[in-house]
């Protein structure tokens, strides 16, 4: 009846035992990788920039590094945005000073015309007034002009504006002066001359005319110019403001948020790397001056500040070499870039001993 | 990190020594696990006999036929043992002598010999149980030891002591107590457990090997001729 059961066999057990050692292996690599969180990293190491100070919070890692990409993108069109708005500028700019430089050409011309004809009416009394009413006709019409380009640019740019103002009241005073003295003399000369006048005033008005004709076609083209040029330019110096204005607002944000971005990194990087000395006590305080090359590379990291501990102001140094280079600073802008090849890193020991 | 501080990665890059003592941790911790299966499964069965035999015994049967029917090559095991012992002794002292007391003393005796190898077999390899039990935490503790002492000589080493230079270490030596510990507390409690069972079983034994010398006894007292009840 107990016939097959005189023993109990070992083959059973140690295939059992075994298993349960395979089980308790296979546990233990399945939980652990899962249950060890990766330790956040305290903030030891305090970064100051020299040229600026940036408060860095550490709530902003994540969100920067979730907004970075649309940064870059952001970054990029505001640079497209940028240059798109110097060209303008330029063009209006250059387009401005053509404009001026014309008035000022055509204004020193009439001048010239003006007192070459003065000159030649003192000398020649018949040609004189012919000369003398187109000089005025001009006159009278460069000055609307004038004075019309003169408001247009108040309204564009002050300062240009201002000068060409400036310029134009004292090109315009000269000339009443000059007319003013012309037509006295004109006065005092046209009993005389009323005779001859009589004989040479319908050639004159013929030529008058033809002159007047395409002395207006002239300014209706200048005038034209001038306008469409005052326009564009007055729009694009609106388009402008606005869109340096939002530049400038983005541009802050960006270069803020950057320059966190960079900070934090490079403040980890360096942390990571720092190991303290054993000698080191709180109140410790180093500074240490980094050079970056353009592509991140560390050029120097020299002391700025010693501890008075120099073990721990190696061990500064060394992190700082460690965690060197730092291949995010392509990432930023160029004007970013140049703010960052040069910083201070503070190295204060939190209550990590 | 992860990767560095998984426990296969420790064991693998810890010193010899700790890596010895893991070993014999591994080896000793399979013996208790392969001892504890084993008695297990030999005491349920060793419960289930006594059981079986128990009922049969009390069932009325003739002791001569429980004797007799038995197959070729059978050892008995358990309380069957010390009956077959008890009446292997009695049926040769009766013709022998006329005297009871002298028939009882031998029953007796052979049953007391029988008890001892069952109980011998009950709690063999339960000490190997407690030897793990005892022993393992102390060569767990033993690498651990060996392991921050090499921790701390590396240290002595180092220019700079960081957490993070004597965390390997110590992590690595930590595995060595952990797996004494893993090896220790199922032999602990496996080891209470089966022996309480097989002191039970043998208090069972013994319970029978007393009824059934009781009934002997009184055979004897009262015998003109029949022995067997």
């Amino acid at each position: 009846m107990a016939k097959r059961t005189r023993r109990v066999g070992y083959g059973l057990p140690v295939v059992l035992a075994i298993g349960v050692h395979i089980l308790a292996l296979l546990l233990t690599l399945l939980r652990l990788p899962e249950s060890e969180p990766t330790p956040s990293s305290s903030s030891v190491v305090q970064a100051t920039l020299i040229s600026d100070v940036t408060a860095t919070d550490q709530a902003q890692y994540a969100e920067e590094a979730r907004a970075r990409a649309a940064q870059r993108q952001a970054e990029e069109e505001a640079q497209q945005q940028a240059q798109q708005a110097a060209e303008q500028q330029a063009q209006e700019q250059a387009r401005q000073q053509a404009a001026e430089q014309q008035a000022e050409e055509e204004a020193a011309r009439q001048a010239a015309a003006e007192q070459a004809e003065a000159e030649a009416q003192r000398r020649e009394q018949a040609a004189q007034q012919a000369a003398a009413e187109r000089a005025e006709a001009e006159r009278r019409q460069q000055a609307a002009e004038a004075e019309r380009q003169a408001e247009i640019k108040r309204q564009q740019a002050e300062e240009a504006k201002r000068q060409a103002e400036a310029e134009k009241k004292r090109q315009e005073e000269e000339a009443e002066k000059q007319r003013q003295a012309e037509a006295e003399k004109k006065r005092q000369e046209e009993e005389a001359e009323k005779q001859r006048q009589a004989e040479a005033e319908k050639k004159r008005q013929q030529e008058e005319a033809e002159k007047r004709r395409q002395a207006e076609a002239e300014k209706k083209r200048q005038q034209e110019a001038a306008e469409a040029a005052a326009k564009a330019a007055a729009q694009e110096a609106l388009n402008d403001s606005i869109a340096n204005e939002q530049e400038r607002i983005a541009n802050a944000q960006q270069s803020d948020q950057a320059s966190n971005n960079f900070i934090n990194l490079v403040k980890r990087a360096v942390e990571d790397q720092w190991h303290l000395p054993a000698s080191a006590d709180n109140g410790l305080v180093a500074q240490v001056r980094v050079r970056l090359g353009p592509s991140g590379e560390l050029l120097a990291a020299s002391l700025t500040r010693s501890s008075g501990n120099p073990s721990f102001d190696r061990s500064a140094i060394q992190a700082v070499e460690a965690a060197a280079p730092f291949r995010e600073l392509q990432q930023l802008d160029a004007g970013l870039q140049r703010r960052f090849r040069d910083f201070n890193l503070r190295f204060t020991p939190g209550d990590i001993q | 990190m992860n990767d560095s501080m998984s426990i296969p990665h420790l064991i693998m890059n810890a010193s010899l020594v700790v890596q010895l003592v893991m070993l014999l941790l591994l080896a000793a911790s399979i013996a208790s696990w392969v001892v504890i299966f084993q008695r297990s499964f030999a005491l349920a069965r060793a419960k289930k006999a006594q059981k079986a035999f128990d009922e049969r015994f009390w069932s009325g049967i003739d002791l001569n036929e429980l004797y007799q029917d038995v197959p070729e090559g059978y050892e008995a095991e358990g309380a069957e043992h010390v009956f077959r012992a008890g009446f292997r002794e009695f049926n040769r002292l009766v013709p022998k002598t006329r005297s009871s007391e002298a028939v009882l003393d031998g029953v007796q005796r052979s049953q007391r010999v029988a008890l001892s190898r069952e109980e011998d077999r009950l709690n063999s390899h339960l000490t190997l149980l407690a030897t793990v039990a005892s022993a393992s935490p102390y060569i767990g503790l033993f690498g651990t030891v060996w392991g921050i002492m090499g921790s701390f000589q590396s240290l002595s080493m180092a220019q700079q002591a960081t957490l993070s230079t004597v965390a390997p270490w110590i992590a690595e030596a930590l595995v060595a107590t952990a797996m004494g510990l893993f090896a220790a507390i199922p032999a602990v409690i496996f080891y209470n457990r089966l022996s309480s069972i097989a002191s039970r079983l043998l208090g069972e034994y013994e319970d029978f090997a007393e009824e059934f010398h009781s009934i002997l006894h009184r055979n004897l007292q009262g015998r003109g001729g029949n022995q067997a009840a």
